[in-house]
């Protein structure tokens, strides 16, 4: 019988005391971390705490850090996680307060979808449907990957953005907004991307660190949907913020010259608005520090792409722009894991 | 060794030390580039926002110009890698690869899917024959307690970026530092972002990340960071000061490129790196070395 041993991170709120602790256990192939962990607590510590209920990833209350990744305990196979830290080091979620061992406080979490408004809110004086209000499958199948959320906080424990800022939504909160805002059910896709992309902590304020989409047990892909939203969004006209200004300046920038226009794009960015000023000043330390190092001089001079690249990348965005055809372009149908989920 | 170069856009602007130190090293190594002067900037995940189309279409041409030289491709940016990569999962569906070639046509361009985007530092670690490296290892770091910044694009998402072939690549950062002979410093940040993404977005939040992670690994006892990626370059050297002060600690930690540490090690001269071109100082580091 293999042997595996385990630190877990505990706490005791009794005492305000924070230790690491070694366990050993026998376990057998086929079990997971949280059969090791129940083992520890049956034979060796019955004061471990942690969430568990369902056994097979479908309740989502045994989201933890395995090896500082956060997973689902019940979905991770003991040799897996030891291949990625050996003795594996066990720890509750992040982001969020520690009740006692591995129990969080999710509330902060799960009060980001009463945030997102992540519910259905159907056409007004529409007659309601003798049974359900039914959905086709063409339309299910574009944000299907965002319905599979268990909401078991393992995107949210991991969100770098959530680490420095409470007021972010995080991916869970919006990958449920993304599923509202793309059912055709839904009679308020307008209102929710203009208040996704203007209220604090919206859909602008993600890194794409693609955290969230490595922690998810489920393939939500919560990354994928955040950025199309923000897609949806600009091409709902929703672009009186810095987010989509900046990415049009991007645009236009490597429409120009074949490459990032690092000399213009703060203040296209920053926009004709109040406030811009002051944003442009928050620049000039950076600015100064770079010129001198000498670097801004060489970002001044703006390096392009060759005089034939140049006419040919300014020849793709026109005609791509002039052919509207292909906007419906799923990023999560190209994901393999998706691809397969469907095909499945 | 001949690859495809595709330098990204800040090693031509606002990180010309990295794209000097790549030319040294390659140099020095005997590895030949071929720089490629028609391509464009891989939007940086940012073009996507906007048209996921177009931004695909302009990879896809990209990699279409290394298939055709029948070269393999070389990116100094992990931006640049992740985005490439990213735009290559989504090229390996027949009829989407079909629709932006034909924009591709016009200029004789038209992608197969054969390309496997790289970054120079696996490619260090994967072609070289067994110990050239080591053998050019003439002025080991060995005073120098280095860590790893290896940001996300070059760590996730793990299902692009070829780790079930190349598991090596999960800890490659690790690998060019013990290579050099400096010690490896672990620190939580390492593998978070740098928060770049979203400087102009939300400044409190990209220098709170920045300035965290480099406290940390200050507090850890590292003497520098070694990045992959010259975006977190920016964040973590030229913004060093102001994430300093928004995180109210003192910082003074150099940022070194991948180039930059193997080239030192190699002896090349630091002037030559570009390591005088730097925002955070790096004469102490190199007195610490002993260079």
């Amino acid at each position: 019988m293999p042997q595996q041993t385990f630190v877990i991170d505990r706490y005791d709120p009794v005492e305000d005391r924070a230790y690491e602790q070694e366990f050993s256990v026998d376990y057998e192939a086929g079990e997971t971390v949280l059969d090791c962990l129940n083992m520890i607590r049956w034979d060796q510590d019955g004061t471990l705490s942690l969430r568990m209920s369902c056994r097979h990833a479908i309740c989502g209350s045994c989201a933890i850090k395995i090896n500082g990744r956060s997973g689902l305990a019940c979905q991770t196979q003991v040799p897996a996680a030891a291949e990625r830290g050996n003795p594996i080091h066990i720890g509750p979620q992040g982001n969020q307060t520690v009740i006692k061992d591995l129990v969080v406080d999710t509330d902060k979490f799960m009060r980001q979808f009463d945030r997102a408004q992540t519910w259905l809110k159907p056409f007004e004086g529409q007659e309601p449907p003798a049974r359900e209000y039914r959905q086709d499958k063409d339309d299910f199948d574009h944000w299907q990957h965002a319905s599979t959320c268990i909401h078991c906080g393992a995107c949210y424990s991991d969100c770098t953005v959530a680490s420095v800022d409470p007021k972010f939504l995080g991916p869970a909160a919006l990958a449920k907004a993304y599923r509202f805002v793309m059912d055709s059910r839904d009679s308020q896709r307008q209102e929710r991307l203009e208040k996704l992309s203007r209220m604090e902590g919206g859909i602008w304020d993600c890194t794409r660190c693609f955290m969230c989409v490595e922690a998810c047990p489920k393939d939500v892909l919560p990354m994928d949907a955040i950025m199309e939203l923000r897609t949806e969004a600009i091409k709902a006209g929703v672009t009186n913020n810095h987010g989509s200004r900046h990415s049009k300046a991007f645009a236009g920038g490597v429409k120009k010259r074949g490459r990032l226009d690092e000399a213009t794009l703060p203040i296209l960015s920053a926009g004709v608005r109040p406030g811009a000023i002051p944003e442009m000043l928050g620049y000039t330390p950076g600015a100064i520090r770079l010129l001198k190092s000498r670097k801004l001089l060489v970002a001044a001079r703006r390096h392009g792409a060759s005089k034939e690249g140049k006419q040919q990348i300014k020849r793709i965005f026109d005609e791509v722009e002039d052919a509207k055809h292909h906007h419906d372009v799923n990023r999560a149908a190209f994901s393999t894991h998706y691809a397969e989920a469907l095909e499945g | 060794m001949k690859y495809a170069f595709w330098p990204g856009c800040v090693a031509r602007g606002a990180a010309p030390e990295l794209y000097k130190s790549t030319l040294a090293v390659a140099e020095h190594i005997g590895i030949e580039l071929v720089e490629l002067d028609a391509a464009a900037c891989t939007g940086a995940g940012i073009i996507s926002d906007g048209d996921p189309f177009l931004a695909d279409t302009l990879n896809a041409r990209t990699l279409a110009m290394a298939e055709q030289m029948d070269l393999p491709l070389m990116d100094i940016c992990s931006t640049c890698v992740g985005v490439h990569s990213l735009a290559q999962e989504k090229l390996g569906n027949a009829d989407y690869r079909a629709q932006i070639n034909q924009r591709l046509a016009p200029e004789g361009l038209s992608y197969e899917g054969s390309v496997e985007p790289r970054h120079l530092l696996w490619i260090l670690l994967e072609d070289l024959e067994a110990g050239k490296l080591n053998h050019l290892i003439t002025t080991p770091l060995t005073e120098l307690n280095l860590g790893p910044f290896y940001g996300c694009y070059i760590l996730r998402p793990e299902r692009v970026l070829g780790f079930d072939k190349q598991p090596h690549r999960r800890r490659s950062l690790e690998a060019a530092i013990e290579l050099v002979g400096a010690t490896s410093v672990t620190y939580d940040g390492m593998t978070k972002c740098c928060g770049f993404p979203i400087l102009t977005t939300n400044k409190k939040n990209s220098l709170t990340m920045a300035g965290t992670h480099l406290g940390e690994a200050q507090d850890k006892g590292a003497d520098a960071l070694v990045t992959p990626c010259p975006l977190c370059h920016l964040n973590l050297d030229a913004q060093q000061a102001d994430a300093a002060r928004v995180i109210k600690r003192k910082l003074d930690l150099p940022i070194l490129h991948i180039p930059q540490l193997i080239g030192l090690a190699m002896g090349i001269e630091p002037e030559k790196l570009g390591l005088n071109r730097h925002v955070v100082n790096t004469k102490p580091l190199l007195e610490k070395a002993g260079i």
